[in-house]
């Protein structure tokens, strides 16, 4: 029996779980659970006490840095806590919570009264005396003060077999097929096939995930994907705005001015000035991605998401920062777009004195991401929100901590806010939040101007906000000037830090996010969804570990979660009929319906060519972003979305079916053992090579091995015939392709291309047929 | 072959793992009559209203400096903030109250309990503050009445999370739908099909088999539900196709009106249970009378146009109407003549089945909440409950006929007996 030392990862023998916990009992135990030290005791602790009650509900206040940081009760924070293992820190926050959970008062244990309310407590509501948390605490008070053991059998967990017990793991090539379509929107390469064999060493091999992750097409990915979560692509208004008009007024309308001359039609001479502004913007709006690709392509520690001094800059956009003239040799191509380099600018020079930025070392105090105006632009402040909406998202983009899921229910909030004079900073409610909110909101306190940029606030900043610093210190002033960098500095060392950086990786590769911890001890379920919350992170924290000894090396990351089983995970053994067991599977498994972007790619790594249909408009109604107002794909195909489906695949069949067949037939995609004579029916010999064509359809389409005597071959070539026969009893039908799907075609004949028999369109018939299917519109 | 499909499920014990259980499943099988009603629309004021310019006016202790407590107007029951001298556009208090007083029902003293955008837009919109896995009472009733719908739940924006249970669909503009509504035919035209009809019919035959083979094989509970969602989509997104005669010729400028319009042709088609229509901009932290006598009106209008487009496509008789906001705004105001978050607010409610001229709840003049007694829904401050938005979600699934569906039970909101609101609706 195995189950998972959650703060650990490590997986511990022995340990007995009671399943029937759910609702109105607690672990039972065993005569081995006493005493209190034993491994059994301590797992308990663990998966109960502090996992089901205290993490969530004591640990946010009873914490150094928290609100109740003053309070007699003050636990370690194991999240945040660096120099000591995760069993000592476990066995330290036991001890802790035993002195109140013995110390009897008038009655009886202080912990339990504190916890109902019983004894005056301060911050969120108390437990509920009839909660399962309530009964898990009870529990631990009993077992703490050394009470006999109430007569209740010993049930094991639920899931005391392996989590992964019965789950299928994808095969080393379809592993391969699904890494290369995902990071580089390709199919693999015959002699990545033959590097990766089916059976033998499990995953795929290193030196195959390294060479993918210099392609080109996985900067795109990686790039779209960050943007995703950090959705710089989506400020408001014209991106050269994002360079303000108080430092860049005489440098940001460049492209208005530039001297095309030379062109002497004035349309002609309008229209590249049109493109000239295009691809202005297209370069400002990509710098914060670009310095996430820069990172990661040069193998820099990740931490410079936070840390960079610099930022990146392209011949373009280095003209509206006005400092094109001084870098234009660090260029290869100073004539294209899009060469992003590395450089730091100047301290801000503003149109009045008062605008100048003060710098100890003449530089802007560059911070990676944090200090671009793209982001300080794309989480804009206003007077009342006070840089709380970007402190917010730091918290959310770079520590992974929700802080708005912090806010409890109050009692009645309205009456707090009326009570006290400054709630933020004195009621409990507020403070839980705020103490950690304000001062990061604080450090940004010198990018003041509304719209996203560089500007002290006239007024000074607030007084009635808990003063800049981060997480209990507080900010020096000699280093206001540099807040962001005082700001990325500590970030990078928090503990947090990886471990966010590790979720987001695991969004680049599955499309949605890591699961929260369950909280509803009353759910029949809630054990087995806090198993599989439990052994995801395990595999967070897992991986967290090894990108921070990587010295925070975010390919390493991308490795370890393609390496494990959550990625693998590709079907299951036998079905999972009992609810416990489905609920602990229900976020396994890969199973992302691809995006529009990543379809489009799809299409074109398996056709040779992109629909090129779902952009704007339609990749919106497709479930896509625009960065700016709507910001969460769908995860789920609704009706419109599967009307789209329809169409790409008729549309793509149509293109791609006919083309296939005026190829030599060595030179084909798809058909190179067949031609439109031939018939399925009229032969073993024909209907064979039917067959293995199908087959080899499907795997290219679907990314499936299916042997051509298979039923779900069966089942194609059953459709090609079907429509060929029902073809004979029609009369009228035309003996050429579909206008529109023929018309398209290179060459006179081909321009009228025959189809007597029926067996093209039946063929265009099999790719829209597969086309549909979830292997090809779901990763 | 809806038997065969539908046994095969069975046979593989799919029941609740299908996105909307079996109901779904058997709903994704061809030739499904439109839906025909209930229809459901929750207008969200986004950012915050001051409900004290609208249906819960005040004009004492400086809470107002648009009007004195001596100017709030009456309307059968119904009191509200005097606008038509303030409005910045839109639809005057008076002529909202006027029109749709005798129709509508409001719910003061409500406790958002919370002072934050994103927990109380979530919390608001699903019934429940601690969870980012329920769905919102707009994708519920969806994927209760109708998860056959090609458009089920549409939303335009605020919190919209589906619980998985049904798909969320955005059409951000009334001419996308043109374009997919005959996916079958080249460029939407009927005349010119892609495939010959018989070989479409041995498409989808042979589709529907591969469907069904599925379940006979274990498989992943996201493997399952992506692939029952997949299929529903393709089968149900025929439907579309009734849309089109129903795309009106003229787009109107407004906002609220271009959301009404996608969501009135999706419900006219059948092809729509409910919509989530979002405007924004409330939180007037700074300047809130200006900010607001521009918004309210505009949503008040928003929620007329939409009345009268109904009645003129003969849906008013079926199409419920909630209206609500995220939070209120403070009884003072702050430096920069704003108001700040404030945790009481109002609800509104308007359509079949909801008796209306009736006012529910209350606060007091300093906006704070008076307790309700939930059975006579008369203010008890001895003995009443804080009305909260779980309580005010029991209640509209109760109104929607779906409090005991499988799904909304997947979804408990926890309120006891006793603390249930059954006169709510009249």
């Amino acid at each position: 029996m195995v189950t998972i030392d959650w703060v650990s990862g490590r997986r511990m023998a022995g340990a007995f779980i009671a399943a029937a916990s759910l609702a109105a009992n607690v672990p039972a135990q065993t005569p081995a659970d006493m005493p209190p030290a034993c491994p059994a005791e301590d797992g308990f602790f663990s998966t109960e006490v502090w996992s089901k009650v205290v993490e969530g509900h004591c640990l946010k206040c009873h914490r150094t840095g928290g609100d109740a940081e003053e309070s007699k009760l003050v636990l370690i924070d194991p999240r945040r806590e660096t120099d000591r293992s995760a069993q000592e820190i476990r066995r330290e926050n036991r001890e802790r919570l035993t002195k109140p959970a013995t110390a009897m008062e008038s009655g009886g244990s202080r912990l339990l009264l504190k916890a109902t309310g019983k004894i005056k407590h301060e911050g969120e509501d108390p437990i509920a005396a009839d909660s399962p948390e309530y009964r898990i605490l009870e529990e631990f008070v009993r077992r703490a003060s050394g009470s006999p053991a109430p007569t209740v059998a010993a049930t094991p967990l639920a899931g005391a077999q392996p989590f992964f017990s019965g789950v299928v793991m994808a095969d080393n090539r379809r592993l391969l097929r699904r890494v290369t379509l995902s990071l580089a929107g390709r199919l693999p390469t015959a002699a990545e096939l033959a590097a990766s064999p089916a059976e033998g060493e499990k995953g795929v091999p290193t030196s195959l995930l390294d060479a993918v992750m210099r392609e080109d097409a996985f900067y795109d990915r990686l790039r779209e994907g960050f943007n995703d979560i950090f959705l710089t692509l989506g400020y408001n208004d014209n991106a050269e705005t994002v360079l303000s008009y108080d430092h860049f007024e005489k440098t940001r309308g460049w492209a208005e001015k530039f001297d095309l001359s030379h062109i002497a039609d004035e349309k002609e001479r309008q229209k590249a000035r049109y493109k000239l502004y295009d691809d202005y913007r297209k370069a400002l709006l990509g710098e914060p991605m670009k310095l996430i690709e820069h990172i990661v392509r040069n193998d820099r520690p990740f931490t410079e998401i936070v840390t960079a001094d610099y930022i990146m800059v392209t011949p373009y956009s280095a003209r509206g920062y006005g400092l094109y003239d001084e870098i234009k040799d660090r260029f290869k191509n100073a004539e294209d777009p899009f060469e992003y380099i590395p450089v730091r600018l100047k301290a801000l020079i503003g149109r009045d004195k008062r605008d100048n930025q003060d710098s100890a070392t003449g530089f802007y105090p560059h911070a990676g991401l944090l200090s671009t105006f793209q982001y300080l632009r794309r989480y804009p402040t206003t007077e009342t929100n006070r840089n709380r909406q970007r402190s917010r998202v730091y918290f959310q983009h770079f520590l992974g901590v929700d802080v708005l899921e912090l806010a409890a229910r109050v009692s009645d909030a309205a009456a707090v806010s009326a009570k006290f004079e400054i709630p933020t900073m004195q009621a409990s409610e507020c403070v839980v939040c705020h103490k950690s909110l304000d001062p990061v909101a604080g450090l940004f306190q010198d990018y003041w101007r509304f719209e996203g940029v560089y500007g002290r606030r006239k007024e000074g900043w607030f007084t009635d906000m808990f003063p800049p610093g981060y997480e209990g210190e507080n900010l020096p002033e000699s280093e206001r000037w540099r807040a962001l960098q005082w700001l990325g500095e500590r970030t990078a060392k928090d503990p947090r830090f990886a471990v966010a950086m590790v979720e987001h990786a695991y969004y680049l590769l599955t499309g949605r996010r890591v699961l929260l911890r369950p909280k509803d001890l009353a759910d029949p379920l809630h054990d087995a969804r806090f198993r599989a919350w439990q052994e995801q992170r395990a595999t967070v924290d897992r991986i967290a570990a090894s990108f921070a000894k990587s010295g925070f090396n975010f390919k390493t990351a991308l490795k370890d979660w393609i390496a494990s089983d959550f990625y693998r995970a590709d079907g299951l053994a036998t079905a999972a009929d009992r609810p416990e067991r489905r609920a602990e599977l229900d976020d396994v498994g890969l199973m992302r319906l691809l995006s529009p972007e990543q379809l489009e790619r799809k299409v074109a790594a398996v056709f040779g060519k992109p629909w090129g249909q779902l952009r704007d408009q339609m990749a919106l109604l497709y479930g896509g972003i625009d960065s700016n107002e709507v910001t969460e794909r769908a995860a789920d195909p609704s009706g419109a979305m599967g009307a789209i489906q329809r169409i790409l695949s008729n549309e793509v069949a149509c293109k791609q079916t006919a083309l296939d067949f005026t190829r030599p037939p060595a030179e084909r995609l798809f058909f190179s053992e067949v031609q439109p004579t031939d018939v399925p029916g009229t032969s073993v010999e024909t209907d064979e090579r039917i067959r293995r064509t199908i087959s080899h359809l499907h795997e290219r389409i679907l990314g499936r091995n299916d042997d051509p005597t298979s039923a779900s071959v069966d089942r194609s070539y059953a459709l090609l015939r079907n429509i060929v026969e029902d073809f004979k009893d029609r009369k009228g039908i035309d003996d050429r392709e579909t206008y529109h799907c023929r018309r398209d075609l290179k060459g006179k004949e081909n321009g009228n291309f025959k189809d007597p028999f029926y067996t093209v369109r039946a063929w265009r018939a099999v790719i829209t047929f597969l086309l549909r299917q979830p292997e090809f519109l779901y990763e | 072959m809806r038997r065969d499909f539908l046994k095969l499920c069975g046979l593989a014990g799919l029941g609740f793992a299908c996105p909307g259980g079996l109901r779904s499943l058997s709903a994704a099988t061809p030739e499904q009559a439109p839906y025909d009603g209930p229809f459901y629309m929750v207008f969200n004021a986004s950012g915050g209203w001051d409900t004290t310019y609208l249906m819960d006016p005040k004009g004492v202790d400086g809470i107002n400096r648009l009007y004195q407590q001596g100017d709030i107007l009456t309307n059968g029951n119904h009191r509200f903030a005097p606008t038509a001298k303030h409005r910045d556009g839109g639809m005057s208090n008076e002529e909202f109250f006027g029109e749709f007083g005798s129709e509508l029902l409001v719910l003061n003293g409500l406790d958002y309990s919370v002072n934050n955008h994103s927990p109380g837009q979530r919390y608001m919109a699903t019934g429940k503050l601690d969870s980012l896995a329920y769905p919102t009472f707009a994708a519920l009733v969806a994927a209760c009445r109708g998860p056959a719908c090609p458009l089920s739940f549409l939303t335009f924006g605020n919190y919209s999370a589906t619980g998985n249970i049904v798909a969320m669909s955005r059409v951000p503009y009334l001419p996308s739908l043109q374009r997919i509504a005959n996916a079958d035919s080249i460029e939407g035209n009927l005349k010119s099909p892609y495939h010959d009809d018989f070989a479409l019919s041995r498409i989808e035959e042979a589709l529907a088999a591969e469907h069904a083979s599925r379940p006979l094989l274990p498989r992943l509970p996201r493997e399952e539900r992506g692939e029952n969602m997949l299929y529903a989509a393709q089968v149900n997104s025929k439907a579309m196709e009734r849309i089109t005669p129903h795309i009106p010729k003229d787009i109107p400028k407004e906002r609220l009106s271009q959301q009404a319009e996608i969501a009135l042709a999706s419900f006219k088609a059948g092809v729509c249970v409910s919509a989530n229509l979002s405007i924004g901009q409330f939180d007037s932290h700074a300047n809130n009378d200006k900010d607001q006598m521009k918004l309210i009106p505009e949503l008040l209008a928003g929620i007329a146009y939409v009345i009268r487009r109904a009645e003129q496509l003969g849906l008013r008789e079926k199409l419920a109407v909630i209206v609500q906001s995220e939070m209120g705004r403070t009884p003072t105001y702050n430096a920069g003549n704003g108001k700040d978050h404030w945790s009481i607010g109002s609800i509104m409610f308007l359509g079949p089945g909801i008796k209306g001229n009736r006012v529910i709840g209350a606060t007091d003049d300093r906006q704070f909440h008076v307790p309700l007694d939930p059975q006579m829904l008369m203010p008890d401050r001895e003995n009443g409950i804080r009305v909260r938005p779980e309580h005010i979600h029991e209640a509209l699934r109760e109104f929607a006929g779906i409090a005991d569906h499988p799904l909304s039970r997947k979804f408990p909101l926890g309120v006891t007996e006793k603390e249930r609101l059954p006169g709510l609706w009249g």
